[in-house]
């Protein structure tokens, strides 16, 4: 296995391309006793239209696959659930669907390896039946009306809604009652078959263990299985230009809840992980726990907790999503407007962006105490193109200047939506 | 992990636990003191007031700058209610000199500083805490209770258990009442302050690689110094017999799309070891996905997304919670009832019973990987008096067998089917 070393935060990663396309990664923990493994697909909610590798007509099928998929990969042709079977090994087993992937997991301290049979065994042997299938669309139905109920989801969804035209990253990810009710075992089947090759799957682990052996195990329970081609995913151009400035929902909340929204372009391959820390660096500037702007929110009583900020990217699409709660949205949304142009005219202060700096590397390091969090980043970054040690190197070289070149770039008034969920 | 516990004066107490796991070090410290429906408000207030502003750092946006500079120390305040007590938390996490680019910097005892700082010595103005710091937290408070509309599901917990203790301490909500607020003012909040420093239980807590000068940095600390000595006024979680003759039933209306139905158990334990076995009885009945509510009232019947149990081991309660369509209330309910009197009758494998304390005990064995859940353990047993280092808890968990939770099962009845429907 190739190892990678890092020095800034003292850890290793083992990682290898077998030839059947599956990737693994391994972190080892000395002394931990918590073990995980995180195996993902590089299909999500998104990808619901495509080219199945070897043959020319365009698929498409109803939004809400990939999460139904992983609602059903559990169940088992000789009528076991692998979920009950992992939880009586006393591993605890989950799954989750993204916009870009899915994963499926475990945690657990003792019988690693009995469980690693059953968690291989189920992820490579899907089991659908009419029957079954219907059964599993009351359970999904619960879920997304239980979301519906999620202010923060809702004010999420039409930010979303606010900046995207076409691109499938403004839909629900599990689809909707309607959608769902058209999903039948051979659209599964199908859709399984095209997303769940080795080749585009990647596997993470991280907890006490000696690389190469549980390399030689997990080699040991894979299926013969041959690496596909590639899958065409297929895509509307997505204008450079938002939807729509606002949007504003009416729910039982006592307080507003708000997004705002930066749509940007996705970043060069080269530039992905510095603009990403960049923006981190910016958006804390910006209107962060120390900033000029949020003290100014809290004595006039608009917010008073720290908003939360993000930047979401993938191969086709980029976004700033700024989240929290505000008494009166509209009024920060354009404090916030006015304080961006101002760091525009006068450039960032150099003084403040080393604090930063020190603060975000502090943040990274702090992502390495636990093995979930190391695995699910090392995964989800993986499926971005990026290697989660990138984020420690990268930091060091990002000045003031580059700063003030991505503050120009993104932060485009035109380009700014607010959503907000009021009474 | 090597863990001791030293009085630094009576009633406050260091717990170190030295620990070669984490890339950080973590320290809390928690304040104890009784649940009551006088002080509860003014208790809410504190942590957020302390956070505004110390002697030497006034203002938030000061502190925040601080933390920043140590390497985004993160510096957090909270509230939780335990048994009867009202406790207020306050953390700080930093990254370990081992790994910063500098390794002088000290980060172990600049933390501790700032925390005692922050705990002990706040920022006044003529002798009181500012008042327009008291002013905006009163009015941040009274956000924070109002939005506990927000998150429906929650609600519903909390709804509950206001119900089943009723006029009692545990009723209470921890973030207080509106109502109080506007009898609280800089004054009278400082000097409620200054009592509860003074007879208050204190623990403090570090955890993260140290070394034998940890207890003189605490010591030696002047904040810590000033502090008095104390017979702290909290209360111990006791264990007594109770049944509810009969079932409390609650209907709330609200906009929800999905209803939330919480059902609030008693069990009527009369001895401490019991503990575990309720234990290995929730697990069955709804801790996991092998559970008699996941596998019943989820992938039988197809009704609920949510369908599960949590044991509230310093009140001896179970609160079971499903989200549900609402005009499947009565059919929901039948068949959680079932599960119960099937609990009653045995009706399950000492399989199940294996399976809970496989889980229970892999639970307990990693404790010690998470800074946070290991300080949580440890408090807990502070708290209950109840010293039981982690091989031998897993070993009292190891021991339960069928007939001692079908004996829980039959000590179990219903106070309260709350139900939140639109």
């Amino acid at each position: 296995m190739q190892i990678i070393e890092n020095s800034k935060v003292k850890e290793k990663l083992y990682i290898e391309k077998l030839e059947n396309g599956l990737t693994i990664m391994i972190i080892p923990k000395k002394g931990i006793q918590k073990k995980y493994i995180i195996w993902g697909t590089n299909y999500g909610s998104n990808d619901s239209t495509f080219i199945v590798p070897g043959e020319n007509q365009i698929t498409e099928v109803p939004k809400g696959v990939a999460h139904f998929l992983e609602h059903k990969m559990f169940e088992q042709e000789n009528g076991r659930n692998s979920l009950d079977v992992l939880t009586s090994l006393g591993v605890s087993a989950n799954a989750y669907t993204t916009n870009n992937h899915t994963a499926y997991l475990y945690e657990c301290t003792d019988n690693f390896y009995e469980a690693l049979d059953e968690f291989m065994d189920y992820v490579q042997h899907p089991y659908f039946t009419d029957e079954n299938v219907e059964k599993e669309k009351g359970i999904i139905g619960q879920e997304i009306m239980m979301y519906d109920d999620y202010p923060e989801w809702k004010v999420y969804l039409n930010a979303l809604e606010c900046m995207y035209h076409k691109n499938p990253v403004k839909l629900d990810i599990t689809g909707t009652i309607e959608t769902i009710s058209k999903i039948d075992k051979d659209i599964l089947y199908k859709c399984y078959n095209t997303f769940y090759n080795p080749s585009n799957m990647a596997m993470v682990i991280s907890g006490d263990f000696e690389p190469e052996k549980l390399l030689g195990e997990i080699k040991k329970r894979l299926i013969d299985k041959k690496a596909n081609g590639e899958i065409k995913r297929i895509f509307e151009e997505e204008p450079k230009e938002i939807v729509k400035e606002k949007a504003e929902q009416n729910m039982e909340v006592s307080k507003p809840l708000y997004t705002i929204g930066v749509k940007d372009v996705p970043p060069e391959e080269k530039e992905k992980v510095k603009k990403h820390i960049a923006l981190e660096i910016l958006l804390n500037i910006l209107i962060g726990a120390s900033s000029e702007l949020y003290k100014k929110l809290y004595d006039i009583g608009n917010s008073y907790s720290v908003p939360s900020i993000e930047y979401e990217f993938d191969k086709n699409y980029a976004h700033i999503l700024i989240n929290g709660q505000s008494n009166n949205p509209e009024e920060l949304f354009e404090m916030l407007k006015k304080q961006i142009n101002k760091f525009i005219q006068e450039g960032i202060n150099e003084e403040e962006a080393e604090r930063t700096k020190k603060m975000i590397y502090g943040e990274y390091i702090k992502e390495y105490n636990d093995v979930i969090d190391i695995s699910r980043m090392f995964l989800s970054d993986y499926f971005k193109g990026i290697n989660s040690f990138d984020y420690l190197e990268e930091i060091e070289a990002i000045n003031v200047e580059y700063l003030n070149q991505v503050l120009k770039d993104v932060f485009n008034e035109k380009k700014m939506i607010l959503s907000v969920i009021k009474n | 992990m090597e863990y001791n516990e030293i009085d630094i004066k009576n009633g406050i107490r260091l717990h170190s636990i030295n620990t070669q796991k984490f890339k950080t070090n973590l320290i809390s410290v928690i304040l104890t003191t009784k649940l009551d429906k006088e002080n509860v408000t003014k208790n809410a207030l504190i942590p957020v007031i302390l956070r505004r502003g110390t002697a030497n750092l006034k203002t938030q946006e000061e502190i925040n700058k601080k933390l920043e500079e140590m390497y985004g120390a993160s510096l957090d305040c909270g509230l939780d209610k335990t048994a009867d007590n009202q406790v207020l938390k306050f953390y700080i996490e930093s990254v370990n000199d081992e790994f910063l680019p500098h390794n002088d910097e000290n980060m172990l005892k600049q933390s501790l500083e700032n925390i005692f700082e922050v705990v002990f010595n706040p920022y006044l103005e003529n002798n009181y805490f500012k008042k327009e710091y008291v002013e905006q937290e009163k009015e941040n408070l009274k956000q924070i209770i109002e939005g506990k509309i927000d998150n429906k599901a929650r609600y519903a917990l909390d709804r509950c258990i206001e119900e089943m203790y009723k006029d009692q301490p545990y009723g209470l909500y921890k973030y207080g009442y509106v109502e109080d607020l506007k009898n609280i003012d800089e004054k009278n909040l400082y000097e409620y302050y200054c009592e509860l420093i003074k007879k208050c239980k204190i623990d403090i807590f570090v955890s993260g690689i140290l070394d034998d000068k940890i207890e003189d940095l605490v010591k030696n600390n002047e904040n810590i110094n000033k502090l008095n000595e104390r017979n702290p006024e909290y209360i111990m979680p006791d264990i007594k017999p109770k049944k509810s003759d009969q079932e409390n039933v609650v209907q709330e209306s609200m906009e929800v799309n999905q209803g939330k139905l919480i059902i609030g158990l008693d069990l009527s334990l009369d001895n401490e070891d019991l503990r575990y076995d309720a234990m290995i009885y929730n697990s069955i009945l709804g801790g996991s996905a092998n559970s008699k509510l996941f596998q019943n009232v989820r992938e039988k019947a197809s009704l609920a997304y949510t369908a599960s149990s949590t044991y509230y081991r310093f009140k001896n309660n179970i609160l079971i919670n499903c989200g549900i369509e609402i005009e499947n209330y009565e059919k929901t309910l039948e068949i959680i009832k079932q599960q119960l009197e099937d609990m009653k009758r045995g009706n399950f494998t000492d399989e199940e019973v294996e399976n809970a304390k496989q889980g229970i005990i892999a639970a307990i064995k990693s404790i010690d990987d998470e800074q946070d859940t290991e300080i949580t353990y440890f408090f807990g047993q502070e708290l209950s008096n109840n010293k039981l280092d982690i091989d031998a808890y897993m070993e009292r968990v190891n021991k339960v067998n069928k007939q001692n939770v079908i004996d829980i099962a039959n000590k179990i009845s219903i106070n309260t089917i709350y139900f939140l429907k639109n």
